[in-house]
């Protein structure tokens, strides 16, 4: 697990899944995403302590059981931890209702708390998110949401449309990122001569149009080709191979989570336990 | 229609990133907005949204939908025609309806809305107990605390406050950029060839006899091909050769439907592009042909619901087998294209047309490719009609029509060689100085990850000053990413990369190199912007910026042209003079051959050879093609599986 010299920093990957074939990883799409989606629903009516720790112990007991190590997560850089620890300084300083006296010192916690709270928040649900694109192929996505979204089409809304657009940007996010790669090293290998000031600003900003320009006009031919690719191919229509629906452990995970979210409703609107 | 889609996924991608770099994100959806109907624009912002939920959450997806709702507004104004006012008071009206819903959604969500606001009033409270233990400030400190408490009192003032400023700002932003790069984009050619012509009717593409066919783009002044006559029959194996510019594209597009300016086409039925029993096409470019994320995907795409297909007989018919569940993002070039030709015949096509699909191929994988063709028209009951400018291709074929092109562009009658792999020779080392030298360089990509994959290992490399090395390795052998190291572009996880002695990474553009795709490494609109911005050229001062395009073999008038009507030839020149005109200590050229024609192919050869000759210059060409390069680079490497291997690599191996 040790780094080399640990000065190398962990590099953000996106939509690849952790290798490995478990329980998680064989869930259907569609269910982690409408787990994903009520408990963010959850959380937001109710952030009590509660249901912010039933949720961290879901996401921290679905990690071990995907094998998601802990070298899949990002580094966080250090002005982060910096902010963190700053924002709690200043909130510690606030004082507030839970209070410590140790010796002749009083320290109040409740503002401490408060920002804690929100941090653990925006961790949970930040790693609640990642956790679905840790384990989900990213070619189940769209079938799953053509599927979530198929009650949809009754109101006239192109729902298979969505999906097709959904699965041809994600197949194309990764070929757009190495594009976008070597726009970024174009770019740093050109001169960056010193401009006198008032010039500066309108360069960086031309220089910002350009990089915008040159972006898009990538993204635009790549979809004529792809267009091609499709025109050649007589039109959209099927977009997986094998049909996915949810099988039973879909069903324990659903059971789970709606005990979990009645638990969490129920301790915050009815008990004492609630957080304010 | 296929094109709209595909444009709209792509740009549905490009918004999380414009997004991250600055308030951006409503620039691609403004274009989006402006060319294009409102529905496309939703469907692009849900295929964003839930890309940017699966990367950062309701966060990343709740950016998104503000940025196409902003992006939508600009657009519609622009594409109304309206001017700048009408934007701002779209603006302001927008951040009001924005501050409306939040206020809602806050005023919903009360338990939210305590936290959020105790979790600041602590802070600022902090801050200000703070400040009031500091002499002089007790008053400061007094009346922040007061002072924040009062705007939360009036909290949804504040919100739709800050709200209708935010948005506005950011929809003047928005606007300032779209009109900006819509202005760029305007020179943008439309490559795209493909369109539905079809009647209804039963698809019988062959027998075709065209007679006396031309054809001419709209616009044009000249022909683009013909006159022709020519025969497809059926179940035959047609080899169409020609140099650029002969119109071999052109005739593909006839057979594929495009109506003749003059001459005909007749067929039993019609063409029937991608459906049963009628005409199927690949293309060019191995990436953008595929669709599927994972390989069974793509053979059934696009196919009408319920269809069934047999993919594990499809696969092995391409030498593809139990690669099904594999993700199309690993497979190399040449096996992208052998699944294109898988879910071409998952059509049962009676006509496939495939348009030069070797060019963007290394040679095993051509060889794979042409061995899996040359089976095809015995297999099925099928005419292939193969586009190539490979000579050496046509030699399977039952017949070969040669075009001569129309006068414009005929000196590039020569067809392209392919060359046999010379024997590794990287023990001879050239008289210079070191140069760059590269000590136990190895490279890990996503390190500490579980993702973690070992691109190179413990390479040993000196290219002396004046050297021509030529790095040969297959796909996936790691040569772009020791091309990055050695352009200082990536620190190497092990060893060291040492330029003059000092790391390459601290040294980021003293050793240039030029990618594959010339396109990315353009980025002003015009040609003598680009190498004044490329070189750090003053572009006032003509003269410089005539030498360097005399320096590649340009025409200084080309000076003016924009960058997106150049030839692929002429961008790879371009990029060439805006890198050679820094002077660079070493310049490294990733595939600088590929897609290019045979005149264009010996045109920038020729120029490499005479700079490296006559000014010195150190040349590295990283290829997995051989043919030509031997006088630029007398010194060649191999590169097999992320280590320099002593034997060349295209000898092993094959389809079985």
């Amino acid at each position: 697990m040790t780094a080399p010299a640990g000065r190398q920093r962990r590099p953000v990957v996106l939509l690849r899944p952790v290798p490995g074939n478990t329980v998680v990883h064989r869930l259907w799409a569609g269910t982690k995403l409408i787990v994903v989606a009520g408990i963010g629903v959850l959380l937001t009516y109710y952030p009590g302590w509660i249901p912010i720790g039933l949720v961290a112990v879901l996401v921290l007991v679905t990690a071990r059981l995907a094998n998601v190590s802990r070298g899949a997560l990002p580094s966080v850089p250090r002005w982060m931890w910096g902010l963190v620890f700053l924002g709690c300084l200043t909130a510690t300083f606030a004082g507030g209702s839970p209070e410590f006296t140790i010796g002749s010192v009083t320290v109040g916690f409740g503002g401490a708390l408060n920002f804690l709270r929100i941090t653990v928040l925006s961790i949970v649900l930040l790693g609640l998110g990642a956790l679905v694109s840790w384990t989900t192929n990213v070619a189940e996505i769209a079938p799953a949401v053509a599927k979530l979204g198929r009650p949809l089409r009754r109101l006239r809304i192109p729902v298979d449309d969505w999906a097709v657009a959904l699965a041809l940007a994600l197949r194309a996010f990764p070929m757009l990122i190495d594009e976008f790669r070597i726009l970024f090293a174009a770019r740093r290998l050109r001169p960056r001569d010193d401009v006198t000031r008032p010039v500066r600003g309108h360069r960086w900003s031309t220089e910002l149009v350009d990089l915008l320009a040159a972006a898009i006009t990538v993204a635009l031919r790549r979809a004529d080709e792809m267009g091609d690719a499709i025109t050649a191919r007589g039109g959209a229509g099927q977009i997986s191979a094998q049909p996915s629906r949810p099988k039973w452990p879909d069903a324990v995970a659903f059971a789970i989570v709606l005990a979990m979210c009645g638990l969490s409703v129920y301790v915050e609107v009815f008990t004492p336990l609630a957080t304010s | 229609m296929a094109a709209l889609s595909a444009a709209t996924a792509i740009i549905a991608v490009v918004v999380p990133f414009a997004a991250g770099l600055s308030v951006l994100g409503t620039v691609p959806m403004g274009l989006l907005a402006y060319r294009y109907r409102l529905r496309v624009l939703i469907a692009a912002t849900v295929a964003g949204g839930v890309i940017a939920f699966l990367i950062a959450g309701m966060g990343g997806f709740m950016t998104v939908v503000n940025c196409a709702y902003v992006g939508g507004l600009t657009g519609i104004v622009k594409r109304r025609g309206r001017g700048a006012p009408t934007a701002f008071a779209a603006g302001v009206v927008a951040g009001f309806v924005f501050g409306l819903l939040g206020t809602g959604a806050l005023l919903v969500l009360s338990r939210l809305r305590n936290l959020v606001f105790d979790s600041m009033t602590a802070n600022v409270n902090g801050l200000a107990a703070v400040l009031n233990r500091i002499p002089g400030l007790e008053t400061v400190a007094v009346r922040l605390k007061s002072d924040f408490a009062t705007i939360l009192d009036y909290w949804p003032v504040l919100i739709i406050g800050s709200s209708i400023l935010s948005i506005t700002m950011v929809t003047m932003i928005g606007w300032w950029a779209l009109s900006r790069v819509l202005s760029r984009l305007l020179g943008v050619p439309d490559v795209h060839k493909l369109d539905v012509i079809d009647g209804t009717g039963p698809a019988a593409p062959v027998p075709a006899r065209l007679r006396d066919v031309t054809f001419r783009y709209p616009g044009a002044t000249h022909d683009s091909l013909g006159p022709v006559s020519l025969d497809v029959a059926e179940g035959e194996h047609l080899a169409v050769t020609g140099a650029n510019g002969s119109g071999k594209t052109t005739l593909m597009l006839l057979l594929a439907g495009r109506t003749p300016t003059s001459g005909t086409i007749e067929r039993p039925g019609v063409v029937g592009l991608g459906r049963p029993g009628g005409t199927a096409v690949v293309m060019q470019h191995p990436e953008s042909q595929v669709l599927g994320t994972r390989v069974a995907d793509d053979v059934v795409w696009g196919l009408p619901p319920g269809a069934q297909t047999d993919v594990p007989r499809l696969l092995a018919e391409v030498g593809l087998d139990g690669l099904a569940e594999r993700d199309t993002g690993g497979l190399s070039g040449g096996e992208l294209q052998r699944l294109a030709v898988a879910a071409a015949l998952a059509r049962e096509p009676s006509l496939m047309i495939a348009d030069e699909i070797t060019s963007m191929v290394d040679q095993q994988g051509r060889d794979d490719l042409i061995s899996v063709l040359s089976g095809l028209t015995q297999r099925h009951r099928m005419s292939l009609v193969h586009i190539t400018h490979y000579n050496d291709e046509a030699d399977t074929a039952d017949r070969t029509v040669n075009l001569t092109g129309n006068g414009g562009t005929a000196d590039n009658v020569e067809m392209v060689a392919t060359a046999p792999a010379p024997k590794a020779n990287g023990a001879v080392t050239h008289a210079g100085a070191p140069l760059l030298e590269l000590h136990g360089v190895g490279h890990e990509y996503g390190s500490g990850t579980p993702w973690a994959s070992t691109a190179l290992s413990d390479i040993d490399l000196v290219v002396n000053e004046g050297d021509g090395l030529l790095i040969h390795g297959l796909n996936g052998s790691g040569k772009s990413t020791l091309a990055w190291i050695m352009a200082g572009l990536l620190e190497p996880t092990t060893g060291t990369a040492l330029l003059d002695g000092k790391p390459v990474a601290d040294q980021v553009g003293a050793v240039a190199i030029s990618f594959q795709a010339a396109r990315l490494q353009l980025m002003r609109g015009r040609v003598d912007l680009e190498i004044a911005s490329a070189a750090g050229l003053d572009y006032h001062d003509h003269s410089q910026i005539v030498r360097a395009l005399g320096m590649v073999g340009l025409d200084p008038a080309l000076g003016l042209r924009r960058i997106d009507q150049l030839s692929g030839g002429q961008m790879r020149r371009v990029v060439l003079a805006g890198l050679l005109a820094r002077r660079p200590r070493a310049i490294i050229l990733d595939e600088p051959l590929a897609g290019l024609d045979a005149a264009s192919q010996r045109g920038l050869l020729q120029v490499l050879v005479d700079l490296r000759r006559d000014s010195g210059l150190t040349v590295v060409v990283i290829s997995h093609d051989f043919h030509g390069l031997e006088e630029l680079c007398p010194r060649t490497l191999h590169l097999r599986g992320g280590a320099i291997a002593a034997a060349p690599t295209t000898t092993t191996g094959g389809l079985s």
